[in-house]
Protein backbone atom coordinates (compact mmCIF):
# COMPACT_ATOMS: atom_id res chain seq x y z
CA UNK A 1 0.00 0.00 0.00
CA UNK A 2 2.71 2.43 0.67
CA UNK A 3 4.69 1.62 -2.10
CA UNK A 4 2.23 1.79 -4.39
CA UNK A 5 1.55 5.31 -3.10
CA UNK A 6 5.17 6.36 -3.10
CA UNK A 7 5.05 4.93 -6.55
CA UNK A 8 2.21 7.62 -7.52
CA UNK A 9 3.37 10.22 -6.01
CA UNK A 10 6.50 9.49 -7.57
CA UNK A 11 5.00 9.38 -10.85
CA UNK A 12 2.83 12.98 -9.91
CA UNK A 13 5.75 14.74 -8.31
CA UNK A 14 7.88 14.12 -11.62
CA UNK A 15 5.27 15.91 -14.21
CA UNK A 16 7.72 18.99 -13.84
CA UNK A 17 10.71 17.56 -15.14
CA UNK A 18 8.12 15.41 -18.07
CA UNK A 19 7.53 18.42 -19.56
CA UNK A 20 10.67 20.29 -19.47
CA UNK A 21 12.42 16.66 -21.26
CA UNK A 22 9.78 16.04 -23.24
CA UNK A 23 7.99 19.03 -25.02
CA UNK A 24 11.06 20.07 -27.33
CA UNK A 25 11.16 15.99 -28.82
CA UNK A 26 7.52 15.91 -29.03
CA UNK A 27 7.52 19.74 -30.89
CA UNK A 28 10.21 18.17 -33.14
CA UNK A 29 8.05 15.32 -33.97
CA UNK A 30 5.10 17.33 -34.35
CA UNK A 31 6.50 19.83 -36.86
CA UNK A 32 7.03 17.23 -39.62
CA UNK A 33 4.30 14.61 -39.15
CA UNK A 34 2.08 16.20 -41.30
CA UNK A 35 3.22 17.98 -44.98
CA UNK A 36 1.71 21.24 -45.75
CA UNK A 37 -0.55 20.20 -48.50
CA UNK A 38 -1.92 17.29 -45.81
CA UNK A 39 -2.85 19.75 -43.97
CA UNK A 40 -4.88 22.13 -46.14
CA UNK A 41 -6.50 18.93 -46.91
CA UNK A 42 -8.10 18.60 -43.19
CA UNK A 43 -11.61 19.45 -43.29
CA UNK A 44 -12.55 17.41 -40.05
CA UNK A 45 -10.30 16.03 -37.22
CA UNK A 46 -11.55 13.02 -35.18
CA UNK A 47 -9.54 12.47 -31.96
CA UNK A 48 -10.04 8.92 -30.60
CA UNK A 49 -9.03 6.79 -27.68
CA UNK A 50 -10.20 5.08 -24.85
CA UNK A 51 -9.59 5.54 -21.19
CA UNK A 52 -7.03 8.49 -20.46
CA UNK A 53 -6.32 8.82 -23.85
CA UNK A 54 -10.01 9.61 -24.47
CA UNK A 55 -10.01 11.99 -21.44
CA UNK A 56 -6.56 13.88 -23.21
CA UNK A 57 -8.98 14.04 -26.40
CA UNK A 58 -11.39 15.85 -24.65
CA UNK A 59 -9.28 17.89 -22.81
CA UNK A 60 -7.23 19.29 -26.07
CA UNK A 61 -10.50 19.21 -28.42
CA UNK A 62 -11.40 22.78 -27.66
CA UNK A 63 -7.82 24.13 -27.81
CA UNK A 64 -7.69 22.50 -31.31
CA UNK A 65 -11.43 23.62 -32.68
CA UNK A 66 -10.24 27.09 -31.16
CA UNK A 67 -6.65 27.42 -33.53
CA UNK A 68 -7.93 25.79 -36.27
CA UNK A 69 -11.72 27.02 -37.03
CA UNK A 70 -12.01 23.20 -37.93
CA UNK A 71 -14.84 20.67 -36.96
CA UNK A 72 -12.96 18.64 -34.30
CA UNK A 73 -14.38 15.41 -32.48
CA UNK A 74 -13.13 13.43 -29.17
CA UNK A 75 -14.38 10.40 -29.82
CA UNK A 76 -14.29 6.69 -27.68
CA UNK A 77 -12.32 4.29 -30.06
CA UNK A 78 -15.93 1.84 -30.33
CA UNK A 79 -17.61 4.47 -31.78
CA UNK A 80 -14.66 5.35 -33.95
CA UNK A 81 -14.17 1.32 -34.68
CA UNK A 82 -17.46 0.55 -35.67
CA UNK A 83 -19.97 3.99 -36.32
CA UNK A 84 -17.83 6.42 -38.77
CA UNK A 85 -17.03 4.06 -41.22
CA UNK A 86 -20.53 2.12 -41.06
CA UNK A 87 -21.99 2.41 -44.68
CA UNK A 88 -20.08 4.63 -45.86
CA UNK A 89 -18.00 4.07 -48.93
CA UNK A 90 -14.57 4.81 -49.34
CA UNK A 91 -15.25 7.54 -52.20
CA UNK A 92 -12.51 7.84 -54.29
CA UNK A 93 -9.97 9.81 -51.70
CA UNK A 94 -13.10 12.20 -50.80
CA UNK A 95 -12.63 11.02 -47.29
CA UNK A 96 -8.80 12.38 -47.62
CA UNK A 97 -10.39 15.28 -45.82
CA UNK A 98 -10.85 13.32 -42.45
CA UNK A 99 -7.71 12.93 -39.79
CA UNK A 100 -8.06 10.52 -37.27
CA UNK A 101 -5.56 11.44 -34.33
CA UNK A 102 -5.63 7.83 -32.54
CA UNK A 103 -3.95 8.28 -29.36
CA UNK A 104 -3.15 5.00 -27.02
CA UNK A 105 0.32 5.22 -25.21
CA UNK A 106 0.65 1.47 -25.12
CA UNK A 107 -0.80 1.57 -28.78
CA UNK A 108 -2.17 -2.04 -28.46
CA UNK A 109 -5.40 -1.31 -27.42
CA UNK A 110 -7.22 -3.20 -29.79
CA UNK A 111 -10.60 -1.31 -30.51
CA UNK A 112 -8.15 1.63 -30.99
CA UNK A 113 -5.76 -0.28 -33.55
CA UNK A 114 -9.47 -1.40 -34.92
CA UNK A 115 -10.46 1.97 -35.63
CA UNK A 116 -7.41 3.20 -37.15
CA UNK A 117 -6.89 0.38 -39.80
CA UNK A 118 -10.87 0.85 -40.62
CA UNK A 119 -10.82 4.67 -40.96
CA UNK A 120 -6.96 4.21 -42.77
CA UNK A 121 -9.26 1.90 -45.19
CA UNK A 122 -11.89 4.52 -45.43
CA UNK A 123 -9.23 7.02 -47.06
CA UNK A 124 -8.56 9.53 -43.71
CA UNK A 125 -5.20 10.86 -43.06
CA UNK A 126 -4.76 8.61 -39.54
CA UNK A 127 -1.64 9.66 -37.27
CA UNK A 128 -1.18 7.94 -34.25
CA UNK A 129 -0.31 9.10 -31.17
CA UNK A 130 1.50 6.75 -28.79
CA UNK A 131 4.64 6.10 -26.90
CA UNK A 132 5.31 2.72 -28.67
CA UNK A 133 5.93 3.28 -32.41
CA UNK A 134 6.63 -0.47 -32.80
CA UNK A 135 2.86 -1.13 -31.32
CA UNK A 136 -0.04 -2.45 -33.60
CA UNK A 137 -1.95 0.82 -33.36
CA UNK A 138 1.14 2.87 -34.72
CA UNK A 139 1.73 -0.31 -37.57
CA UNK A 140 -2.17 0.62 -38.52
CA UNK A 141 -1.77 4.66 -38.65
CA UNK A 142 -0.24 6.30 -41.99
CA UNK A 143 2.12 8.36 -39.60
CA UNK A 144 3.14 8.22 -35.95
CA UNK A 145 3.71 11.09 -33.38
CA UNK A 146 6.29 9.63 -30.89
CA UNK A 147 5.54 10.74 -27.26
CA UNK A 148 7.40 7.75 -26.13
CA UNK A 149 8.86 9.25 -22.31
CA UNK A 150 11.80 8.22 -19.87
CA UNK A 151 10.49 4.98 -18.03
CA UNK A 152 8.97 5.41 -14.20
CA UNK A 153 7.77 3.58 -11.37
CA UNK A 154 4.42 1.44 -11.83
CA UNK A 155 1.11 3.33 -10.77
CA UNK A 156 -1.97 4.58 -12.65
CA UNK A 157 -0.85 5.95 -15.61
CA UNK A 158 -0.57 10.07 -15.00
CA UNK A 159 3.26 10.54 -16.82
CA UNK A 160 1.68 8.93 -19.77
CA UNK A 161 -1.47 11.06 -19.74
CA UNK A 162 0.36 14.23 -19.84
CA UNK A 163 2.51 13.00 -22.27
CA UNK A 164 -0.73 12.22 -24.54
CA UNK A 165 -1.51 15.84 -23.78
CA UNK A 166 1.35 17.64 -25.09
CA UNK A 167 1.22 15.13 -28.11
CA UNK A 168 -1.95 16.61 -29.08
CA UNK A 169 -1.05 20.42 -27.96
CA UNK A 170 1.89 20.53 -30.01
CA UNK A 171 -0.11 18.89 -32.84
CA UNK A 172 -3.33 21.25 -32.45
CA UNK A 173 -0.29 24.55 -32.39
CA UNK A 174 1.10 23.05 -35.74
CA UNK A 175 -1.75 22.58 -37.68
CA UNK A 176 -2.99 25.98 -36.55
CA UNK A 177 0.53 27.89 -37.08
CA UNK A 178 0.27 26.52 -40.54
CA UNK A 179 -3.28 26.96 -41.43
CA UNK A 180 -2.37 30.55 -41.14
CA UNK A 181 -4.93 30.48 -38.11
CA UNK A 182 -2.61 31.91 -35.80
CA UNK A 183 0.74 34.07 -36.42
CA UNK A 184 4.22 31.92 -35.71
CA UNK A 185 5.21 34.18 -33.21
CA UNK A 186 1.83 34.01 -31.35
CA UNK A 187 2.83 29.71 -32.37
CA UNK A 188 5.91 30.07 -30.80
CA UNK A 189 4.52 31.87 -27.35
CA UNK A 190 2.26 29.60 -26.94
CA UNK A 191 4.82 26.35 -27.01
CA UNK A 192 6.40 28.27 -24.48
CA UNK A 193 4.16 28.43 -22.46
CA UNK A 194 3.27 25.56 -22.95
CA UNK A 195 6.64 24.02 -22.17
CA UNK A 196 7.20 27.10 -19.42
CA UNK A 197 4.46 25.13 -17.48
CA UNK A 198 6.63 22.84 -16.21
CA UNK A 199 8.12 25.80 -13.75
CA UNK A 200 3.92 26.19 -12.62
CA UNK A 201 4.16 22.23 -11.71
CA UNK A 202 7.72 22.20 -9.93
CA UNK A 203 6.87 21.44 -6.48
CA UNK A 204 3.15 21.80 -7.20
CA UNK A 205 2.58 18.56 -6.06
CA UNK A 206 4.24 18.76 -2.50
CA UNK A 207 2.12 22.15 -2.26
CA UNK A 208 -1.26 20.74 -2.72
CA UNK A 209 -0.42 17.04 -0.86
CA UNK A 210 -1.56 17.58 2.65
CA UNK A 211 -4.42 19.64 1.68
CA UNK A 212 -5.71 16.55 -0.39
CA UNK A 213 -4.96 14.12 1.75
CA UNK A 214 -6.91 16.07 4.61
CA UNK A 215 -10.19 16.45 2.02
CA UNK A 216 -9.39 13.24 1.34
CA UNK A 217 -9.60 12.39 5.27
CA UNK A 218 -12.32 14.37 5.92
CA UNK A 219 -14.97 12.83 3.44
CA UNK A 220 -14.62 9.44 5.48
CA UNK A 221 -15.11 6.24 3.22
CA UNK A 222 -17.10 7.42 0.54
CA UNK A 223 -17.99 4.28 -2.27
CA UNK A 224 -19.11 7.07 -5.14
CA UNK A 225 -17.93 10.59 -6.55
CA UNK A 226 -18.91 12.88 -9.30
CA UNK A 227 -16.06 14.86 -11.09
CA UNK A 228 -17.03 17.89 -12.71
CA UNK A 229 -16.00 20.49 -15.44
CA UNK A 230 -16.32 21.99 -18.69
CA UNK A 231 -14.31 22.07 -21.90
CA UNK A 232 -10.77 21.20 -20.96
CA UNK A 233 -11.57 20.89 -17.66
CA UNK A 234 -14.00 18.12 -19.10
CA UNK A 235 -11.08 16.07 -19.95
CA UNK A 236 -9.83 16.58 -16.37
CA UNK A 237 -12.82 15.75 -14.86
CA UNK A 238 -12.76 12.34 -16.70
CA UNK A 239 -8.93 11.36 -16.18
CA UNK A 240 -9.57 12.47 -12.11
CA UNK A 241 -13.01 9.79 -12.60
CA UNK A 242 -10.56 7.29 -14.19
CA UNK A 243 -7.53 7.17 -11.64
CA UNK A 244 -10.33 7.35 -8.96
CA UNK A 245 -11.95 3.87 -10.23
CA UNK A 246 -8.17 2.67 -11.08
CA UNK A 247 -6.25 3.55 -7.91
CA UNK A 248 -9.30 3.40 -4.77
CA UNK A 249 -11.48 1.37 -6.67
CA UNK A 250 -14.99 3.81 -6.18
CA UNK A 251 -17.84 4.35 -8.59
CA UNK A 252 -16.33 7.38 -9.96
CA UNK A 253 -18.14 9.49 -12.87
CA UNK A 254 -17.14 12.83 -14.86
CA UNK A 255 -20.12 15.14 -15.68
CA UNK A 256 -20.46 18.53 -18.01
CA UNK A 257 -21.33 21.41 -15.64
CA UNK A 258 -24.22 22.18 -16.95
CA UNK A 259 -25.19 18.07 -17.49
CA UNK A 260 -24.92 18.34 -13.89
CA UNK A 261 -27.70 20.52 -13.00
CA UNK A 262 -29.76 17.95 -15.59
CA UNK A 263 -28.71 14.46 -13.95
CA UNK A 264 -26.61 14.13 -11.36
CA UNK A 265 -28.12 16.49 -9.08
CA UNK A 266 -31.01 14.34 -8.83
CA UNK A 267 -29.07 11.33 -6.94
CA UNK A 268 -30.05 10.04 -4.20
CA UNK A 269 -28.43 11.09 -0.63
CA UNK A 270 -26.24 13.66 -1.88
CA UNK A 271 -24.19 13.83 1.76
CA UNK A 272 -23.11 10.43 0.86
CA UNK A 273 -21.31 11.59 -2.93
CA UNK A 274 -18.04 13.58 -2.58
CA UNK A 275 -18.33 16.12 -5.46
CA UNK A 276 -14.93 17.37 -7.21
CA UNK A 277 -15.34 20.66 -9.51
CA UNK A 278 -12.66 21.99 -11.85
CA UNK A 279 -13.21 26.00 -11.95
CA UNK A 280 -10.58 27.41 -13.60
CA UNK A 281 -11.14 31.51 -13.35
CA UNK A 282 -10.26 32.37 -17.20
CA UNK A 283 -12.87 29.44 -18.16
CA UNK A 284 -15.65 30.76 -20.31
CA UNK A 285 -17.81 28.89 -18.11
CA UNK A 286 -16.97 29.85 -15.23
CA UNK A 287 -20.26 31.68 -14.29
CA UNK A 288 -22.46 28.87 -14.63
CA UNK A 289 -19.05 27.13 -12.47
CA UNK A 290 -19.99 29.28 -9.84
CA UNK A 291 -23.64 28.94 -9.56
CA UNK A 292 -22.77 25.32 -8.95
CA UNK A 293 -21.24 26.05 -6.22
CA UNK A 294 -24.51 27.38 -4.50
CA UNK A 295 -26.09 24.05 -6.41
CA UNK A 296 -23.25 22.06 -3.98
CA UNK A 297 -24.03 24.17 -0.83
CA UNK A 298 -28.19 23.60 -1.40
CA UNK A 299 -27.77 19.68 -1.90
CA UNK A 300 -25.44 19.14 1.34
CA UNK A 301 -22.72 17.40 -1.52
CA UNK A 302 -19.74 17.18 0.27
CA UNK A 303 -17.03 19.47 -2.60
CA UNK A 304 -13.65 20.60 -3.51
CA UNK A 305 -13.05 23.21 -5.78
CA UNK A 306 -9.91 23.04 -7.70
CA UNK A 307 -9.72 26.35 -9.02
CA UNK A 308 -7.14 29.56 -9.09
CA UNK A 309 -8.88 31.85 -6.92
CA UNK A 310 -8.78 31.17 -3.24
CA UNK A 311 -12.57 32.88 -3.26
CA UNK A 312 -14.10 30.53 -5.13
CA UNK A 313 -15.74 29.35 -2.75
CA UNK A 314 -14.87 28.70 1.33
CA UNK A 315 -11.34 27.87 2.09
CA UNK A 316 -12.48 24.34 3.30
CA UNK A 317 -13.45 23.53 -0.19
CA UNK A 318 -10.69 25.01 -2.07
CA UNK A 319 -7.59 23.50 -3.44
CA UNK A 320 -5.68 26.26 -5.75
CA UNK A 321 -3.77 25.86 -8.45
CA UNK A 322 -1.72 28.54 -10.65
CA UNK A 323 -3.58 30.62 -12.88
CA UNK A 324 -3.30 29.83 -16.76
CA UNK A 325 -4.96 29.78 -19.67
CA UNK A 326 -7.86 27.43 -19.80
CA UNK A 327 -6.67 26.08 -22.65
CA UNK A 328 -3.66 24.11 -21.05
CA UNK A 329 -5.41 23.82 -17.78
CA UNK A 330 -5.53 20.17 -17.97
CA UNK A 331 -1.62 19.94 -17.73
CA UNK A 332 -2.14 21.40 -14.08
CA UNK A 333 -5.48 19.71 -13.20
CA UNK A 334 -3.47 16.33 -13.73
CA UNK A 335 -1.91 16.84 -10.31
CA UNK A 336 -4.80 17.57 -7.64
CA UNK A 337 -6.95 14.62 -9.81
CA UNK A 338 -3.81 12.38 -9.28
CA UNK A 339 -3.33 13.17 -5.94
CA UNK A 340 -7.14 12.84 -4.65
CA UNK A 341 -6.80 9.29 -6.35
CA UNK A 342 -3.93 8.50 -4.76
CA UNK A 343 -5.17 9.46 -1.28
CA UNK A 344 -8.41 8.17 -1.89
CA UNK A 345 -6.89 4.55 -2.58
CA UNK A 346 -4.91 5.15 0.53
CA UNK A 347 -8.01 5.64 2.94
CA UNK A 348 -9.82 2.79 1.22
CA UNK A 349 -7.04 0.57 1.78
CA UNK A 350 -7.65 -0.10 -2.16
CA UNK A 351 -4.89 -1.87 -3.89
CA UNK A 352 -4.43 -0.13 -7.58
CA UNK A 353 -6.67 -2.33 -9.98
CA UNK A 354 -8.04 -4.64 -7.11
CA UNK A 355 -4.28 -6.10 -8.06
CA UNK A 356 -5.57 -7.44 -11.09
CA UNK A 357 -6.57 -10.73 -8.78
CA UNK A 358 -9.76 -12.50 -8.10
CA UNK A 359 -12.91 -11.06 -10.19
CA UNK A 360 -10.73 -8.62 -12.00
CA UNK A 361 -7.96 -11.06 -12.98
CA UNK A 362 -8.80 -10.84 -16.70
CA UNK A 363 -7.17 -7.64 -16.54
CA UNK A 364 -4.18 -8.89 -16.31
CA UNK A 365 -1.45 -7.62 -18.83
CA UNK A 366 -4.28 -5.58 -20.00
CA UNK A 367 -5.87 -8.60 -21.52
CA UNK A 368 -9.78 -6.68 -21.75
CA UNK A 369 -8.41 -4.32 -23.73
CA UNK A 370 -5.82 -6.01 -25.97
CA UNK A 371 -7.21 -9.38 -26.43
CA UNK A 372 -10.78 -8.15 -28.18
CA UNK A 373 -11.22 -9.75 -31.25
CA UNK A 374 -10.64 -6.61 -34.01
CA UNK A 375 -12.78 -6.72 -36.86
CA UNK A 376 -12.11 -5.03 -39.95
CA UNK A 377 -14.92 -3.91 -42.53
CA UNK A 378 -13.74 -6.28 -45.19
CA UNK A 379 -13.21 -9.72 -43.25
CA UNK B 1 25.74 50.46 -35.59
CA UNK B 2 22.23 51.24 -34.41
CA UNK B 3 19.15 48.52 -33.91
CA UNK B 4 15.60 49.76 -34.22
CA UNK B 5 12.40 47.91 -33.61
CA UNK B 6 9.86 47.29 -35.23
CA UNK B 7 6.23 45.39 -34.93
CA UNK B 8 4.31 44.95 -38.45
CA UNK B 9 0.92 44.45 -38.09
CA UNK B 10 0.44 43.17 -41.76
CA UNK B 11 2.73 42.49 -45.06
CA UNK B 12 3.82 45.03 -46.93
CA UNK B 13 6.05 48.37 -47.03
CA UNK B 14 6.71 50.11 -43.84
CA UNK B 15 8.57 53.89 -43.92
CA UNK B 16 12.32 53.31 -41.93
CA UNK B 17 13.44 56.69 -43.59
CA UNK B 18 13.33 58.28 -40.15
CA UNK B 19 15.07 55.59 -38.43
CA UNK B 20 18.27 56.05 -41.39
CA UNK B 21 18.27 59.62 -40.78
CA UNK B 22 18.14 59.50 -37.02
CA UNK B 23 20.89 57.17 -37.10
CA UNK B 24 22.99 59.24 -39.60
CA UNK B 25 22.20 62.69 -37.90
CA UNK B 26 23.47 60.75 -34.78
CA UNK B 27 26.90 59.75 -36.44
CA UNK B 28 27.69 63.14 -36.62
CA UNK B 29 29.15 61.53 -40.42
CA UNK B 30 29.05 64.10 -43.73
CA UNK B 31 30.30 61.95 -46.07
CA UNK B 32 30.68 58.71 -46.50
CA UNK B 33 27.91 55.20 -46.62
CA UNK B 34 24.92 54.61 -44.99
CA UNK B 35 24.20 50.90 -44.64
CA UNK B 36 20.25 49.28 -43.83
CA UNK B 37 20.30 45.81 -43.27
CA UNK B 38 17.24 43.54 -42.47
CA UNK B 39 18.61 40.87 -40.12
CA UNK B 40 15.88 38.62 -41.14
CA UNK B 41 15.03 35.45 -43.64
CA UNK B 42 11.50 37.12 -44.31
CA UNK B 43 11.43 40.32 -44.60
CA UNK B 44 13.73 42.81 -46.74
CA UNK B 45 15.06 46.53 -47.46
CA UNK B 46 13.88 48.89 -50.56
CA UNK B 47 13.68 52.32 -51.87
CA UNK B 48 9.69 52.99 -52.99
CA UNK B 49 8.02 56.73 -54.02
CA UNK B 50 6.00 57.91 -51.13
CA UNK B 51 3.89 59.94 -52.41
CA UNK B 52 0.76 57.85 -53.89
CA UNK B 53 0.16 54.84 -51.15
CA UNK B 54 -1.22 52.67 -54.06
CA UNK B 55 1.61 52.95 -55.75
CA UNK B 56 3.07 51.07 -52.56
CA UNK B 57 -0.04 48.36 -52.79
CA UNK B 58 1.23 48.49 -56.32
CA UNK B 59 4.71 47.02 -55.88
CA UNK B 60 3.39 44.56 -52.76
CA UNK B 61 1.30 43.19 -54.76
CA UNK B 62 3.56 42.46 -57.58
CA UNK B 63 5.78 40.59 -55.28
CA UNK B 64 2.40 38.44 -54.00
CA UNK B 65 1.77 38.08 -58.41
CA UNK B 66 5.17 36.71 -58.99
CA UNK B 67 5.62 34.23 -55.52
CA UNK B 68 2.49 33.38 -54.29
CA UNK B 69 1.68 31.74 -51.45
CA UNK B 70 1.36 28.18 -51.66
CA UNK B 71 1.11 25.03 -50.22
CA UNK B 72 3.39 22.94 -51.90
CA UNK B 73 6.88 24.74 -51.47
CA UNK B 74 9.24 22.53 -50.26
CA UNK B 75 10.60 24.39 -47.27
CA UNK B 76 7.67 23.33 -44.75
CA UNK B 77 9.22 23.71 -41.12
CA UNK B 78 7.45 26.64 -40.87
CA UNK B 79 4.02 28.07 -42.83
CA UNK B 80 3.30 28.82 -46.35
CA UNK B 81 3.91 32.35 -46.07
CA UNK B 82 6.94 31.77 -44.40
CA UNK B 83 8.30 29.71 -47.30
CA UNK B 84 6.99 32.36 -49.84
CA UNK B 85 8.65 35.13 -47.85
CA UNK B 86 11.98 33.38 -47.77
CA UNK B 87 11.71 33.40 -51.83
CA UNK B 88 10.59 37.65 -51.64
CA UNK B 89 13.14 38.48 -49.08
CA UNK B 90 15.97 36.69 -51.42
CA UNK B 91 14.86 37.98 -54.45
CA UNK B 92 14.30 41.98 -52.75
CA UNK B 93 17.70 41.28 -50.64
CA UNK B 94 18.54 42.12 -47.31
CA UNK B 95 20.41 45.33 -47.32
CA UNK B 96 20.71 49.01 -49.39
CA UNK B 97 23.60 50.88 -49.39
CA UNK B 98 22.88 54.74 -49.33
CA UNK B 99 25.59 57.90 -49.95
CA UNK B 100 25.79 60.36 -47.46
CA UNK B 101 26.86 63.81 -48.72
CA UNK B 102 26.91 67.07 -46.76
CA UNK B 103 25.09 64.97 -43.86
CA UNK B 104 22.24 64.04 -45.93
CA UNK B 105 21.17 60.88 -47.36
CA UNK B 106 21.42 60.19 -50.90
CA UNK B 107 18.05 59.64 -51.64
CA UNK B 108 15.79 61.46 -54.28
CA UNK B 109 12.91 63.56 -54.22
CA UNK B 110 10.60 60.36 -54.68
CA UNK B 111 12.51 57.96 -52.66
CA UNK B 112 11.82 56.80 -49.24
CA UNK B 113 13.70 53.51 -47.60
CA UNK B 114 11.18 50.64 -47.13
CA UNK B 115 11.15 47.96 -44.59
CA UNK B 116 9.36 44.86 -46.67
CA UNK B 117 7.54 42.83 -44.22
CA UNK B 118 6.53 39.31 -45.87
CA UNK B 119 5.36 36.98 -43.04
CA UNK B 120 3.94 39.44 -40.46
CA UNK B 121 2.61 40.61 -38.17
CA UNK B 122 6.07 39.43 -36.38
CA UNK B 123 8.78 41.58 -34.09
CA UNK B 124 11.55 42.91 -36.17
CA UNK B 125 14.76 44.43 -36.26
CA UNK B 126 16.27 46.94 -38.37
CA UNK B 127 20.40 47.81 -38.36
CA UNK B 128 21.66 50.83 -39.75
CA UNK B 129 25.16 51.32 -39.86
CA UNK B 130 27.62 54.58 -40.83
CA UNK B 131 30.33 54.70 -42.22
CA UNK B 132 32.59 57.96 -43.00
CA UNK B 133 34.32 61.29 -41.90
Amino acid sequence: MSAELDSFLMQIRSLSDLLHEATPRIESNARTILSTPEIYGIRHIILTGSGDSYAAALAVAPALRAWTGLPVQPMVSMEASRYVDHGRPPLSGRNRGLLVVSISSSGEAARLVEATHRLRALGAITLAVTASPASRAAQAAEKTLDISIPASVSAPGTRSYVASLLGIYLLSLRIAEVLMCMTMDRAGALRSELAGMSNALHGLSESMEAAARERIDAWGLFHAADVLGSGPSFGSASYTAAKLVEAAGIHASAQDVEEFHHLNYFVDTPESIPTILFAPTRSVAVNRTRELVTTLEQLGRPYLAITDDTRFAPAKNVLVLPQVDEFFSPILQTVPGALLSAFTAVKRKAVHYRGHTGPWRGAVDAALVRNSKIELANQ
Amino acid sequence: MQSFSLSTDHNGLYDITPMAEAELAASGVTAGMLLVSIPHSTAAVTVVSPWDVNGLEDVNDEIHRLVPTRIDFKHQHDTPQDAAGHVKAALIGHSRMFIVNEGKLGLGHSQKVYFWEFDGPRNRTVQVQVIGK
